[in-house]
């Protein structure tokens, strides 16, 4: 490694020194509630991913994370397996069958069996997520080099992840939409390096899914929680 | 004088690298047995009965690809065909029969049509660099209708496209994954689409008047008030 670079990769692991501050997530979360309709004594949830855009769907893995938080805590709420679900009703719920609007789900209760086998998974709401977790940027570097007297790595690399879903509940029994809960965090991780790489990570992903999870309980136990938002159809 | 020992500490390195050597080149060869598990369609079966006829080259159904610079894969797809055929046509009509041959006018089928199904195409992408982290298939298959007599009534392709993320870095899992996403996609279409079709729509028909008539020649013959109604209690539906 040269002197200069030494030098030069020097300043910039000094100055991740002031970067660390900037490692964090920054979440907006936005609730609208429709109805003042609260889940009841023996009503399940669903959580199903919009897979109907092929660009970006909601990872099975953030799903999961949402369907599990859900249903465990002081507060758990009575969740249908994802995967079950899916079989019991298929085809009806496969990506290119899904409904995508409450009047189509209208249309596909009314077929020949579906809304038995919906009333027999017990299922009151339908939580569709939809969005994803992509890298906006990164930049900087970081140069590792090892000799006679040791080895060592010097410089900066930083990324920046968004989080952004959103949670759009149906109520079967209503026939509607209960609302809708917008989530964006943005997460910067930096990780400098001072003889060994140090990775301060930002997880806005999991913290998406702690944040939509919490809102999620909320919208669905209490009634006035949320005041009237945009019609979402 | 000792024996020199570099004879013998020399191999050590070369049988070590002759080791990564190997390794490397077993990792460089991937083989996926897919395993689908495909439900029964949440439909009312038409009330007809059906043959399949499921070939060798769609039930031992292999796709060998080698990637340049990259991995040979190995890919068997014949019992996901043969799970997803079966489950799929054998909730669409009330029974289905496995048959060995297309009928001809010498050799006409009792059964009310024989569907022969093809794989057609089979594509597949799991990305070993980069930022993309899915596992995608798009596969095409055909089904082809025939009469009792064997006259073609419908040769309609149909195609199903998954992808599945890449977890924990297992690209045979995700590609098994993506594999069954595509098929159950594909037997969804089928379901929804299939008796659409205009000549399969015309068949259906006809096959349905068939037994309705049938069934009217059996109330006539028999003197019989009580309504008659086809056996469908040997279906696969029924289960």
């Amino acid at each position: 490694m040269s002197h200069s670079r030494l030098i030069r990769n020097s300043v910039l692991a000094f100055g991740a020194l002031a970067f660390l501050n900037a490692c964090g997530v920054t979440a907006r979360m936005e609730p609208y509630k429709q109805t003042d309709v609260v889940i009841g004594e023996g009503d399940q949830v669903v959580v199903l991913a919009r897979k109907h855009h092929a660009t970006h769907e909601a990872e099975a893995g953030f799903v999961n994370c949402v369907s599990d938080a859900l249903a465990s805590g002081r507060d758990a709420i009575d969740v249908h397996p994802t995967r079950e679900f899916e079989d019991m009703l298929y085809p009806w719920f496969e990506p290119s069958m899904a409904p995508l609007s409450t009047e189509e789900l209208s249309e596909l209760l009314e077929k020949p069996a579906v809304m038995d086998r919906v009333r027999g998974t017990g299922v009151r709401f339908l939580v569709w997520l939809d969005g994803s977790t992509e890298r906006t940027s990164s930049g900087g570097g970081i140069s590792c080099a090892a000799g006679v007297g040791g080895a060592g790595c010097m410089g900066l690399a930083w990324w920046e992840d968004d989080a952004r879903y959103d949670a759009t509940v149906w109520d079967i029994e209503q026939l509607e939409s209960a609302g809708t809960i917008y989530a964006d965090f943005h997460g910067r991780s930096v990780m400098p390096a001072l003889i060994i790489p140090i990775p301060l990570i930002a997880r806005p992903q999991a913290q998406a899914c702690r944040g939509l999870t919490d809102q999620l309980r909320e919208f669905l136990t209490s009634p006035y929680g949320y005041g009237g938002g945009p019609d979402l159809g | 004088m000792p024996a020199p020992t570099c004879r013998s500490t020399l191999p050590a390195p070369l049988l070590a690298a002759t080791g990564v050597a190997l390794a490397f080149l077993a990792g460089c060869a991937s083989q996926v047995e897919v395993e689908a598990t495909i439900p029964t369609p949440l439909i009312e079966p038409f009330p007809i009965s059906v043959g399949l006829l499921l070939d060798e080259a769609l039930t031992e159904y292999e796709h060998f690809e080698e990637i340049p610079e990259q991995i040979t894969w190995t890919i068997r797809l014949g019992s996901a065909n043969r799970e997803m055929i079966e489950k799929v046509l054998g909730g669409m009509f009330a029974t289905t029969t496995s048959v060995t041959e297309i009928p001809s006018p010498n050799n006409r089928s009792t059964l009310d049509g024989v569907i022969k199904p093809e794989l057609e195409k089979f594509e597949f992408e799991v990305p070993v660099r980069g930022r993309d982290n899915f596992a995608e298939v798009w596969m095409q298959y055909r089904l082809k209708l025939y009469e009792p007599d064997g006259d073609l009534v419908a040769d309609w392709p149909v195609s199903g496209y998954g992808k599945s993320e890449i977890m924990r870095s297992n690209r045979e899992e995700s590609l098994n994954e993506a594999v069954v996403v595509a098929m159950r996609e594909a037997g969804a279409v089928i379901v929804t689409q299939f008796p659409s079709q205009p000549p399969v729509e015309y068949w259906l028909q006809q096959a349905q008047n068939t037994l309705q008539s049938g069934n009217t020649g059996m109330l006539i013959s028999n003197d019989d008030s009580s309504p008659v109604t086809p056996d469908v209690s040997t279906g696969p539906n029924d289960e």
